[in-house]
């Protein structure tokens, strides 16, 4: 595990060696995200703006949903961004055996390869909305919160990963996988308002089957005092759940890897 | 001569494996815009709805209005998006610049030519899109003929006013070789400005201002109206005269910004 960590540094150290080469091209790719984000933020406020609550969920309400989904997704961003690229940057060009053939495992070395600079707009992004709407809805910055918090961003980041892996699996039978993860994926769109506003089957859907609920709604509605029963507490397990199924079926799908060579 | 055979088919196995594989993974970019654009469609429904739960209209708008509207700037969205500045990014970085200024047509109109054929096959391959829309969303369309025609000449103007503003953005190129964040800068003013998240007429005056000094609502929020109840027929004429003065400003615009960038060129390998 140590031994582990230390590569990853290592790794790091080496990608922002590379990225400092090219300085103004980190600053507007960290800086982009946050402005994407910034159009859909002022498209919500100009619609709440106008009436009291959306479903009971007043705009700071609203916000905290939306900021703690940020924050988990920048997770994925920064520190698994190659399950996405796996298909066409290291599977079709062959590069992919090169992690076979190293002392590692294949799968730490596919993330450690590249760290993501783009997510970091959105963590920025997202820690400012939670750490506002928690000020203006009197939400105390005790201890107890701050730790709940950056559990469950770690557990929302973990599910994101999860299901991102799980999917990217397909590129070892189809040889791209972006198509795939991009369906699963899509459906944190949900997550980022609260599920109370769906009918009832897109709230199970989003909770026991593609749960980016715990990533967004049910960690919200612990910090808000709502009343969604144990599920606020179960989101690091969820997390443990889905990344151990998503690695065995990564594993699995590994075992039919067959190189296009070239 | 068996074990050649044999390996002959195997080899012959693995092409037909990988034109199987090829095509699948074809297949499923369909699906997937298929499902991501079914999803935002989903969520924007359900959020316009408990939006509307305790008022009948906003902005002068009903709920069946605002659905309309906002399932069609969803089906439209893509439109608002742009890969000019990509293509310009590439053409630099390979060289291939200097190829297409030797041709002898005009490249700005041969790639806008590029652009709207691919605008076509994008719109044709949505149908079922909108037909689902229309069955199971709430997407109410107008059965008169002229609103259509009205809706069709505006997006066609539009789509061109957006082409050459995107024209003279993606010239920045020649100068900053980030074209990945600065195309989503443009998407994020682009689907915002354009009127694609939100109906224009629902922001506060001053974004209302700047939402109309900027060209996105012309290629979105202009042509979408005449079909969700917002503009009427006899409306037309006025709209489509200042969709074509933008037209014929940025045509001009477009044309000096590329002249002076394109001195800067650097080519930077191949």
């Amino acid at each position: 595990m140590t031994r582990y960590l230390e590569l990853y540094w290592y790794f790091l150290i080496q990608r922002f060696k590379i990225l400092m080469e090219y300085r103004l091209n980190f600053f507007i790719g960290a800086t982009s995200t946050a402005i994407l984000q910034a159009a859909s933020l002022t498209a919500i406020w100009v619609v709440m703006r106008q009436i009291p609550s959306l479903n009971g969920w007043n705009f700071y309400e609203v916000i905290l949903v939306y900021g703690l989904l940020t924050m988990g997704e920048s997770i994925t961003h920064m520190f698994a961004d190659n399950l996405w690229t796996v298909g066409w940057n290291y599977v079709r060009s062959g590069d992919f055996d090169r992690f076979l053939v190293r002392p590692i495992d294949p799968l730490f070395h596919l993330l450690a390869d590249r760290f993501c600079h783009d997510g970091i707009g959105n963590l920025i992004t997202g820690a400012l909305l939670v750490g506002v709407s928690m000020q203006q809805l009197g939400i105390a910055f005790s201890l107890q919160h701050i730790v709940y918090i950056i559990i469950s961003v770690l557990s929302g980041g973990v599910i994101f990963i999860a299901l991102n892996l799980i999917t990217a699996t397909s590129v070892f039978w189809i040889m791209e996988s972006i198509p795939v993860t991009q369906m699963v994926f899509t459906m944190n769109e949900f997550a980022k308002y609260p599920l109370s506003i769906y009918h009832s089957s897109i709230r199970i859907l989003l909770t026991w089957i593609i749960p980016y609920g715990f990533v967004s709604f049910y960690p919200a509605s612990y910090l808000l005092g709502r009343d969604v029963g144990a599920l606020v507490w179960l989101s690091p397990l969820v997390a443990l759940v889905f990344i151990f199924m998503a690695y065995r079926i990564w594993l699995f799908g590994l075992r039919h890897y067959s190189s296009t060579g070239s | 001569m068996i074990q050649a055979l044999r390996r002959e088919l195997s080899i012959y196995k693995a092409i037909a494996g990988m034109a199987a594989k090829t095509r699948l993974a074809y297949n499923m970019w369909v699906w997937a815009d298929f499902v991501v654009t079914i999803v935002s469609m989903i969520v924007f429904v359900y959020f316009w709805r408990a939006v509307y739960a305790n008022t009948s209209t906003l902005s002068g708008l009903s709920l069946s209005q605002t659905i309309t509207y906002i399932l069609l700037a969803r089906l439209l969205s893509p439109l608002v998006e742009t890969r000019t500045i990509f293509f310009f990014g590439f053409m630099i970085r390979q060289g291939q610049i200097a190829v297409e200024l030797t041709r002898p047509l005009d490249m700005q109109l041969r790639i806008m030519t590029e652009s709207f054929a691919e605008l076509l096959v994008f719109l044709v391959q949505r149908l079922p899109l909108f037909l689902i829309a229309w069955l199971f969303f709430g997407m109410q369309l107008p059965s008169d003929p002229a609103l259509w025609g009205a809706f069709f000449i505006s997006l066609v103007l539009g789509q061109i006013v957006l082409f050459l503003f995107d024209w003279m953005f993606a010239c920045l190129a020649f100068y900053v070789t980030e074209t990945w964040g600065l195309s989503v800068v443009r998407v994020a003013a682009g689907s915002f400005f354009s009127g694609a998240i939100v109906p224009l007429m629902m922001m506060p005056s001053w974004l209302q201002k700047l939402a109309a000094g900027l060209p996105f609502a012309q290629a979105m929020a202009v042509p979408v109206s005449f079909l969700s109840g917002i503009s009427t027929a006899a409306d037309a004429p006025h709209i489509w005269l200042i969709q074509i003065t933008w037209l014929l400003v940025l045509l001009v615009l477009s044309r000096i910004v590329f002249g002076i960038a394109v001195r800067k060129v650097t080519v930077q390998g191949g």
